[in-house]
């Protein structure tokens, strides 16, 4: 699965630690996340999706391999 | 996240506190097998042999404890250095705490596996005392070293 979340947080203008701090988990989740190491979970994905004001399917895609 | 099994972070430091000595204690007794003196005590025993082979049970016993307190720190510091939460526990420092401890319990029995093969006598009891303590160890190593790893990579840019 891919995000757009590293460009989202651009164009908001957050830190990966703003981000963090606004879905309470750690800045290395954040930085996992947009490297694309680690999937989030559900419940993660839409808080994130909410942050920005987004669907959750804007946000994240499946891949080929998915 | 809710996660269970796991103690507050504020026994981490605790453990550090007990973890880091009692490591550098048993490494200089593996060197040289020191015992302090003021450490020679009665102590209860639920089980002891001695040299002739003659077992007690549930006796009162002398002994020294430099081996018994090491051990004890080790493991106790350990298991709070290993199961405390981060500071911000979340679900992937979660994952990763898993993972690494399936990477030690891997490591650790390849390795105990080659010494079961290579090694023999009474060295063997060397490599089981080492044992009691590596998977532990592993995984505190490795869990640390990914964390330390993840917070470096790709410092924050706008």
């Amino acid at each position: 699965m891919k995000n757009n979340i590293k460009v989202e947080r651009a164009i908001n203008g957050f830190t990966q630690e703003d981000l963090a701090n606004k879905v309470s988990v750690s800045r290395q989740t954040i930085n996992a996340m947009e490297a694309n190491k680690y999937i989030p979970s559900t419940v993660l994905s839409m808080k994130i999706a909410k942050i920005f004001n987004k669907r959750v399917e804007d946000l994240f895609f499946l891949e080929d391999s998915d | 996240m809710k996660s269970k099994l796991l103690l507050p972070n504020r026994f981490k430091i605790i453990g550090w506190s007990l973890f880091i000595p009692a490591t550098i204690a048993g490494i200089i007794f593996t060197i040289n097998e020191f015992q302090i003196k003021w450490l020679n005590t009665k102590i209860f025993a639920i089980i002891q042999s001695d040299f002739l082979g003659k077992t007690k049970f549930f006796k009162i016993i002398e002994a020294n404890i430099t081996v018994t307190l090491i051990g004890i720190m080790f493991i106790i510091g350990a298991m709070l250095v290993g199961f405390s939460k981060e500071k911000r526990e979340d679900e992937y420092i979660a994952e990763l705490r898993l993972s690494s401890l399936l990477w030690a319990v891997w490591v650790n029995y390849a390795l105990l596996l080659l010494s079961f093969i290579f090694v023999y006598g009474i060295d063997f009891l060397t490599v089981m005392m080492y044992n009691m303590f590596t998977v532990l160890l592993i995984f505190i190593v490795r869990f640390n070293y990914i964390l330390y790893k993840n917070s470096k990579k790709a410092p924050d840019e706008k």
